[in-house]
């Protein structure tokens, strides 16, 4: 064994136990640290092959926004994030997870399978780096690349809406003291006028 | 050479990096301890931290309070570690290990001088002299094996990536806090810990995209590049004024310090998110937030104050010249120059790091609201303007033919000279005001005292009115 299979080993048990840790552990924090091992494991994954920016990316976005994300949602909710106990709903979790393991088997197999009878062409030696990645990205990849980031603004716009309400303006946000002076002072004059 | 050999040619250089690193940053972030305390009572006219003192017979050793570092130290060692008997044991521990390895992680990509090329730093020659030869300019020396050389760059890791991994790790800088508040089971962590989860989540938008304008100018990721386009165009603050003010509001706001301390606000929440540590779990915290000042202030002397360059000091030695015209021309050596920028790029950090502790104790702590407000409603847009404006002056610089290139040189050399100048201007009042202090007034007289003398005290013992 040389040392880049000692390497992917090591990244690829860490992974594995994060991904158990992430389904089996009862505690909902547990569960999102797990999740992050796991995320760390691919990145370091990805570094062995080569591909920096895919790893460097995977952190950014997986471990440094979508897990923390998670853990702002579980220290919102605080002792409520707990994990289902009954048997209610059992059978679709089980379900899902059946289907889960079947195509992923199955994707795993093919890939072996179709591996077996194509090589796969080496790589140059920039792959992986940020150039390389920029040019793929904006030349070949322009079009799918411009529609998921429509995609996103979509779903940002929409957050935003949502977050916002019927009224307009944020929940709960706060005025600032000159509005609420000027406020009471129409409230003032609208009374005097009145009066 | 044997295989051996070249692994101990790329090895050992690698570990005395490593070392040197590490070094710094704890012997930076012990002084630092001392340092805040020390600076924030001369600024509130206190006599500050003074009571460690090694006592041998009648040799009584005070070092301005620079004891109390080694003395916090051990306390920290030998104090009960205590946990609340319903915190979530395993997490409890893990928190003060997870904020630390971001921070030390992040040394790996910071680049402390140029790249050295072992075989320029001396020759021998036959008749047992020893000549110190300079080097080109521009052009590393390239790796060759087969040679026997190895040219060592200045940086424990150059990867591709580069300031990427910054911000991958600087993502995970929120989990120990969070992690901390949770586990602790005490509703002021779990708030501190919130606070710090939706700071440093905003704040880090802002991190991201205020380097997107520097990214481009200086077009690259690699940290090493920026600094070598720094050292021959102008630094990072003078073509990229607003982002290293923004940078560096939304670094101190990621390390969590005054005025953004929202997180552990001592009047608000105990002291947040690690309200329940104590001994050296807390410590781990305490000296974390400190060593986050050192790397902030490398990431920002590398990105914006130019990294290891001094003025006019290149890698073949001082050029001072503007435009075409050059004054000065003087080859130096190899080994001179590159001590030289390395003290440089530590004498730089220091400084940043003594300014950071400055505006701690210069500025009040801000409320939520204006918080977030400043984040989101100020200085994202403030970014994303810049994003703008760096790409169309970029564009019209590039279009507009060699008359505008050179005049812009010559204004890169100036503030190179800017810089210089200053630069010399301290020094100089420094060592005066060493050689020959002003005189002291016989009674420290400030303005509580004055107020003291209205209320009908006298102005030498206020303690009467």
């Amino acid at each position: 064994m040389n040392l880049a299979q000692v390497f992917f080993f090591l990244c690829a048990a860490g992974t594995l136990v994060g991904a158990i840790a992430a389904v089996a552990s009862k505690n909902p924090i547990r569960g999102a640290l797990g999740l992050m091992v796991m995320i760390m494991g691919i990145a370091a994954l990805y570094l062995g092959l080569g591909a920096q920016f895919l790893a460097a990316i995977q952190l950014i976005v997986y471990a440094g926004a979508v897990v923390v994300l998670f853990l702002f949602v579980i220290m919102l909710l605080g002792p409520d994030a707990t994990s289902a106990t009954d048997m209610r709903g059992l059978a679709p979790r089980v379900l899902a997870g059946v289907l889960f393991a079947v195509t992923g088997g199955a994707a795993i197999s093919l890939t072996i399978a179709v591996s077996k009878h194509h090589m796969i062409p080496r790589v140059g030696p920039d792959f992986g780096g940020v150039d390389a990645f920029g040019r793929e990205l904006f030349s070949t990849g322009i079009v799918p690349f411009e529609l998921s980031s429509a995609l996103l603004m979509v779903s940002v716009i929409g957050a935003i809406a949502i977050a916002r309400g019927k009224h307009g303006g944020l929940p709960g946000e706060l005025k600032s003291a000159d509005e609420i002076r000027a406020s009471l002072a129409a409230q003032a004059t609208s009374s005097e006028e009145h009066g | 050479m044997t295989t051996s050999q070249i692994m101990i040619a790329v090895i050992v250089p690698a570990l005395v990096k490593i070392l040197v690193m590490i070094g710094f940053v704890f012997n930076v972030g012990a002084l630092l301890t001392w340092l805040d305390r020390r600076q924030g009572a001369m600024i509130q006219d206190r006599v500050g931290p003074n009571r460690a003192v090694f006592k041998l017979g009648k040799f009584e050793l005070r070092a301005a309070g620079l004891l109390h570092t080694a003395a916090d130290g051990l306390k920290f060692f030998f104090k009960e570690d205590f946990m609340p008997p319903k915190a979530d044991k395993l997490l409890f521990s893990l928190a003060p290990m997870v904020v630390m390895i971001p921070v030390l992680a992040i040394l790996a990509v910071i680049p402390f001088g140029d790249t050295v090329c072992p075989q320029s730093l001396w020759h021998v020659t036959k008749d047992g002299h020893m000549i110190f030869p300079a080097v080109t300019r521009l052009g590393v020396c390239g790796a060759d094996p087969a040679n026997n050389i190895f040219p060592i760059p200045m940086q424990i890791a150059t990867l591709n990536v580069g300031i990427l991994y910054v911000f991958a790790l600087a993502g995970q800088g929120i989990v120990g806090a969070a992690l901390a508040g949770y586990s602790s089971d005490n509703k002021f962590s779990l708030m501190g810990a919130l606070r710090a989860a939706s700071q440093m989540v905003s704040y880090e938008v802002v991190l991201g995209m205020s380097l997107i304008g520097a990214f481009m100018l200086y077009g690259t990721l690699r940290i090493d590049e920026m600094v070598r386009w720094q050292g021959e165009n102008a630094w990072g603050v003078f073509v990229q004024p607003l982002t290293f003010f923004v940078f560096f509001a939304a670094a101190v706001a990621e390390s969590k310090r005054i005025p953004f301390d929202l997180p552990e606000a001592e009047s608000e929440l105990v002291s947040g998110y690690f309200t329940e540590y104590s001994g050296m779990k807390f410590g781990m915290f305490y000296f974390a937030e400190y060593m986050e000042v050192a790397t902030s202030s490398m990431l920002l002397v590398t990105i914006f104050l130019g990294g290891w360059n001094l003025p006019f000091l290149h890698r073949d030695g001082l050029t001072i010249s503007f435009g075409t015209t050059t004054l000065v021309h003087q080859l130096l050596p190899h080994i001179w120059v590159t001590i030289f920028q390395v003290l440089t790029f530590f004498g730089k950090v220091l400084f940043l790091c003594w300014f950071q502790c400055f505006v701690r104790w210069s500025l009040p702590r801000f409320r939520y609201d204006q918080l977030m407000k400043l984040c989101w409603k100020v200085l994202l847009p403030i970014s994303l303007a810049n994003i703008f404006l760096t790409g169309i002056i970029f564009m019209a610089i590039d279009n507009a033919g060699a008359d505008v290139a050179a005049g812009l040189k010559i204004a890169a050399d100036v503030t190179q000279a800017l810089v210089a100048l200053t630069i010399t201007y301290f020094v100089l009042r420094g060592i005066i005001g060493f050689i020959r202090p002003s005189k002291h007034t016989p009674w420290v007289v400030g303005s509580s005292a004055n107020q003291a003398e209205l209320a009908g005290g006298s102005k030498e013992s206020p303690m009467q009115a």
